[in-house]
């Protein structure tokens, strides 16, 4: 009761797991596991990443292919551009912050819009030593950009990517995790909106042995508008861990969360967290989110945990939702009594739970590569893995 | 790693010290990367996969009693002879591994494909 009542006199959160701030990678603990933030975690399978040991340094090609208007820099550690979106949350942000060689920073001028896509391809050679990275994507105002995050190959990695999206700019991005079985990935995608600025991020996660993605989103002017869409498909021993955060400080804007995942095979396993925050200041805000997992063979697991606090009563609406389940026999049934087969019909309700966020992905080609890699997936016999 | 020695199967490998177990209770090793528990009671000596299936908590940091370890975090039990879990929430078994001791020293079989 003193925690709440100090909460609503003071406006902070109770919860306060996206409170603690630093870049200092020592300022966090080593996890153990049985912090919130980890818990859903195998540790031991990010060989190191989140420790205190110096790791063998492994290695990762960036290349960037921008259209004429968007300028792409390296930069280095200091420079004032890096780390404006965002001060790490946790200990392996943090010390990917510190640990990066060199940042790619885009940037997209002013009033810039109707470009092509800009291509943003990671590959790792191999999964033995760890790799940190930069990234950030700084949409000035009025502009209109598409940025497609693409990473392959085998890799021990952990990154920070920001995404600035200047006054009444709109910035769609997608993130392709398409990696190679042995691939440790944690990843932290930071979006601060501008005034009416518009953010579209959608992550479809699909390759990897272990796959932490933590986007969030925070608002520095009124009339923000975030939507952030997932896919995932975990096949037999993959983790696949997305973790929401969108922090409503300003007034008036907009978030939604739609998140769909399916499961088949020993020892998958989905982590959905959603948290959503909206501050006594964030009077008007409008929010939902949702995340629906789809199982389709015995031995996999999934955790999905939305959070919701509230600390106005004056929002114009604030939801999650949440539903995990096997296919549904009518809908099976549905289609087997116009004489489709069983298998045929499992692809299509499968495609169908999939339909709409694929459709909404505003690049041709990753849509294409999507769809395939889905059609593939449900090729494969169950539990062994397509990519 | 010291060399297993001559009556111990080349499979086998070093876990630990036998002193290192407590009388009742169990000690929490790693064996090529693997996570294993290994676990006295009454004289005998187990091991098992040091990971409960529910959730990431090692077991040997759970209470040893009756043949059954209990993992601390949410009250999984289970039987060490089988690993077969004897008490919710874990309703998937944690796999065994074949012991032996030669001297000072505990050895555990792993399977190959153990991650």
């Amino acid at each position: 009761m003193s925690a709440l009542q100090g909460a609503v006199e003071s406006g902070a959160p109770v919860s306060r797991l996206h409170e603690r701030q630093s870049f200092d990678p020592a300022e966090f603990g080593v996890p153990t596991g049985r912090e919130e933030e980890w818990r859903f975690t195998p540790l031991r399978r990010l060989r190191g990443l989140h420790g205190d040991e110096t790791l063998k340094p492994g290695k990762i090609a960036l290349s960037v292919d921008a259209p004429p208007g968007v300028a792409v820099e390296l930069a280095q550690h200091g420079d004032p551009r890096l780390g404006t979106a965002f001060i790490p949350g946790d200990r392996v942000s943090a010390q990917a912050f510190a640990s990066f060689d060199e940042a790619t920073l885009i940037t997209v001028d002013e009033w810039l819009e109707r470009i092509a896509p800009t291509w943003v391809t990671v590959r790792g050679e191999n999964a033995d030593g760890a790799s940190f990275g930069h990234l950030v994507v700084d949409v000035k105002p009025n502009a209109r950009a598409v940025v497609v995050l693409e990473y392959t190959g085998s890799a021990t990695y952990a990154d920070n990517v920001e995404l600035v999206v200047g006054d009444g700019a709109s910035l769609s991005v997608v993130s392709l995790q398409d990696w190679a079985a042995d691939a440790v990935h944690l990843s932290y995608h930071h979006a601060k909106l501008g005034k009416d600025a518009t953010l579209i991020h959608t992550a479809v996660t699909l390759g990897g042995g272990l796959v932490r993605l933590a986007p969030s989103v925070r608002y520095a002017g009124p009339g923000g508008n975030a939507e952030l869409r997932g896919l995932y498909f975990a096949d037999a021993g993959q983790h696949l861990e997305h973790r929401l955060f969108v922090d409503h400080a300003e007034r008036n804007c907009r978030s939604r969360v739609s998140y769909k995942g399916a499961l088949q095979g020993e020892d998958a396993h989905a982590v959905w967290i959603g948290d959503v925050v909206i501050r006594a200041t964030a009077t008007g805000t409008d929010t939902y989110e949702y995340n629906r997992n789809l199982v389709l063979t015995d031995g996999t697991r999934v955790d999905s945990v939305p959070n919701l606090e509230i600390l106005t009563g004056e929002v114009v609406g604030a939801g999650h939702a949440s539903a995990s389940g096997r296919l549904e026999d009518h809908h099976l049934f549905y289609l087997m009594a116009r004489g489709i087969p069983f298998e045929e019909a499992r692809r299509l309700v499968i495609k169908g739970f999939f339909g709409q966020l694929i459709a909404q992905i505003e690049v041709p080609e990753v849509r294409e590569r999507v769809t395939d890699a889905i059609e593939a997936e449900l090729a494969a016999p169950a539990g062994e893995s397509a990519g | 790693m010291s060399q297993p020695a001559s009556t111990v199967p080349s499979n086998y490998l070093r876990a630990c010290a036998l002193a290192d177990v407590p009388d009742e209770g169990a000690i929490g090793v790693e064996v090529q990367g693997t996570p294993v528990a290994i676990i006295r009671v009454g004289g005998e000596i187990f091991a098992l996969h040091d990971v409960c299936s529910h959730e990431e908590v090692p077991l040997s940091e759970g209470d040893v009693y009756d043949h059954t370890v209990e993992c601390w975090l949410h009250g999984s039990c289970f039987d060490l002879r089988t690993g077969k879990p004897t008490g919710p929430p874990a309703t998937k078994p944690v796999p065994t591994y074949p012991v032996k001791t030669e001297g000072d020293d505990v050895y555990v079989s792993l399977p190959d494909q153990e991650r």
